[in-house]
């Protein structure tokens, strides 16, 4: 049996109702403050929500060892980001490349307008 | 029916019985290991957002328009439910652990009819994309055809169909998880003094909800332009 089951489950509560801000806040984001950085503010709100889930849903808080290995976890998945990010600025073959070709993507464009 | 923890037992060539000594008698050794398969669920979407960062920096324009014919309302009604499906969920587990074990076992089931509720939505939204001609493998989204969409939605139709579809089947998988659950506490596998894999399955069905923490709003959201769906800085 717990003996602090009400302060538990209020803090359960407490939670939903942060998430529920912050998904409210992810709606009208886009419409009312920071538009013209809507992806990086929704990232970040996202983040803030990931922060929350993860430290009081996922029980991570107080927990060390786990703790440091999803530190490592994402800070692996971040490495790669980044080399991706540096590879892509520095993409050699970009004009050959039929993914990151933009004169691709206009023309198929321009054959569906014609239609 | 009684909650008495039912021990596994094994029976030895010579027809000696064994209590097992498994994970259940491990707690933190439990939690773990399932933190390790997690971590590899977080590596695996977390590659599937490094790819779609990467077609998002080359096709930007694109990327928002589609984004913009997405349906906000239905998405959106999606992460209210998987939202207060974590908590039904928490709350279960919270009820297990306080020794309120039929309490518990209604905290699943309502976690189960939000994740079907979840799935029915996302199934309304599919079947509205289909008839649109929006959908994998249709002209729409096959290059070099006179219907087809730019590159740039085509990827990012490729991509959202194909991880919100991951999303949908781990979905699917967690209901199963959870009828197993009820299956193994209804036969005294599961009780309050042996819940990790209550626990376990708690911690994954918020894993599902963190993954859509960060789905939708980068498909949902990110062409949310102005008030009449348009597109802002597009082009």
């Amino acid at each position: 049996m717990l003996t602090n089951y009400k302060t538990l489950k209020a803090g359960y509560y407490k939670v939903l109702i942060g998430l529920l801000v912050l998904t409210t806040v992810t709606f009208v984001q886009p419409h009312m403050f920071l538009t013209g950085h809507i992806f990086a503010t929704q990232i970040f709100i996202g983040l803030a929500k990931a922060w929350i889930i993860l430290m009081y849903y996922m029980h991570l808080k107080g927990e060390v060892l786990i703790g440091k290995t999803v530190i490592f976890s994402v800070a692996l998945v971040t490495f790669f980001f980044l080399v991706v990010v540096i590879d892509v600025e520095h993409f050699q073959f970009k004009d050959a490349s039929y993914i990151a070709s933009h004169e691709q993507s206009d023309v198929s464009h321009a054959t569906s307008h014609e239609d | 029916m009684s909650h008495e923890y039912v021990p596994e037992i094994a029976t030895s060539r010579d027809g000696k019985e064994h209590e097992v000594q498994g994970w259940q008698g491990d707690f933190y050794g439990g939690k773990l290991g399932f933190w390790l398969f997690m971590l590899t669920e977080v590596m695996m979407f977390g590659a599937m957002f490094l790819v779609l960062t990467y077609y998002f920096s080359l096709h930007h324009a694109d990327f928002l328009e589609a984004s913009s014919e997405l349906n906000r309302v239905l998405g959106g009604t999606n992460t209210v439910i998987l939202l207060i499906s974590a908590l039904t969920m928490g709350l279960g587990l919270l009820k297990m652990r306080n020794g309120d074990v039929k309490g518990a076992k209604l905290m699943i089931w309502a976690t189960i009819l939000l994740a079907l509720i979840f799935l029915g939505i996302k199934a309304v939204e599919w079947t509205h994309e289909y008839q649109h001609g929006v959908f994998l493998g249709l002209d729409a989204l096959q290059s070099g055809n006179a219907h087809s969409k730019p590159l740039g939605q085509i990827l990012f139709f490729g991509m959202y169909f194909t991880m919100t579809g991951l999303h949908g089947f781990h979905i699917i998988i967690g209901i199963g998880l959870m009828l197993w659950l009820l299956k193994r506490i209804n036969a005294g596998k599961v009780t309050t003094e042996h819940h990790i894999l209550h626990f376990n399955i708690a911690l994954y069905w918020d894993l599902v909800h963190l993954i859509w923490v960060f789905v939708f709003p980068y498909f949902y959201m990110i062409g949310a332009g102005d008030i009449a769906g348009g597109v802002i800085n597009a082009h």
